[in-house]
């Protein structure tokens, strides 16, 4: 027993309305799938891990408390600078071009 | 290409120029794609007269090449090697290895049998 088109195309149509999705019987390509695709992009963003919070942010948070925040790495750093200073082997000043501009040669 | 790297660094892992260009192309994409999924429809869409779709074909195709997916590699946290990452761990395979060995890795365990 064959059914006729026009019903089988009703119960396409009643179909489509139950589950939401876009009444089509000719198969016509409208480009929907992209339009059904979820955006990808926030995930793949978020890939790497963000920097959340610093040591300037702590200082920043503590100062109104009279608080210092020593930063390690930096005193370290001024430390090592300052004995080259003092051996002599310090990194010499920045030269001042007679132009005044800083201009790139290239 | 520099205008779309962030002006001041947002990352809190291993940082070279690498890591930074991939992130960059990441949120370049990210930003740019609506459009791109809008032109993408209109290509795709034989309704649509041929012109219109042609001019389409042309804008996707002209936009940067940082705006696309395709640019994207999944790189390491640790070392921002591009090659043999772990997916689930976003780490090559050596820092992989190191790290589970040392126990920093919940749920990971050597097998052994």
């Amino acid at each position: 027993m064959s059914v006729p088109r026009a019903r089988l195309l009703d119960l396409m149509r009643a179909r489509c309305e139950l589950f939401g999705t876009t009444f089509n019987p000719e198969g016509l390509r409208t480009g929907n799938k992209i339009l059904r695709q979820r955006l990808k992009g926030p995930a793949l963003a978020s890939y790497y891990p963000r920097k959340l919070v610093t040591l300037r942010d702590f200082q920043r948070e503590f100062e109104p408390l009279q608080l210092e925040v020593e930063n390690e790495e930096e005193q370290d750093r001024l430390e090592h600078i300052a004995a080259l200073k003092a051996r002599g082997k310090g990194a010499p000043k920045k030269k001042r071009e007679a132009g005044g501009g800083d201009k790139k040669k290239r | 290409m520099s205008m779309f790297r962030a002006k001041k660094l947002d990352l809190g892992c291993f940082t070279n120029v690498r890591i930074l260009r991939d992130h960059s192309k990441r949120k370049a994409f990210e930003a740019a794609e609506p459009e791109r999924q809008a032109l993408r429809y209109i290509i795709r869409n034989t309704l649509l007269p041929a012109r219109t779709r042609a001019i389409a074909q042309l804008q996707l195709t002209q936009m940067h090449c940082y705006t696309r997916p395709t640019q994207i590699r999944n790189r390491c946290i640790l070392g921002g090697k591009g090659r043999g990452i772990l997916r689930d761990f976003k780490m090559s395979r050596y820092n992989f290895r190191m790290q589970a060995l040392e126990g920093n890795l919940p749920g990971v365990k050597k097998a052994s049998w």
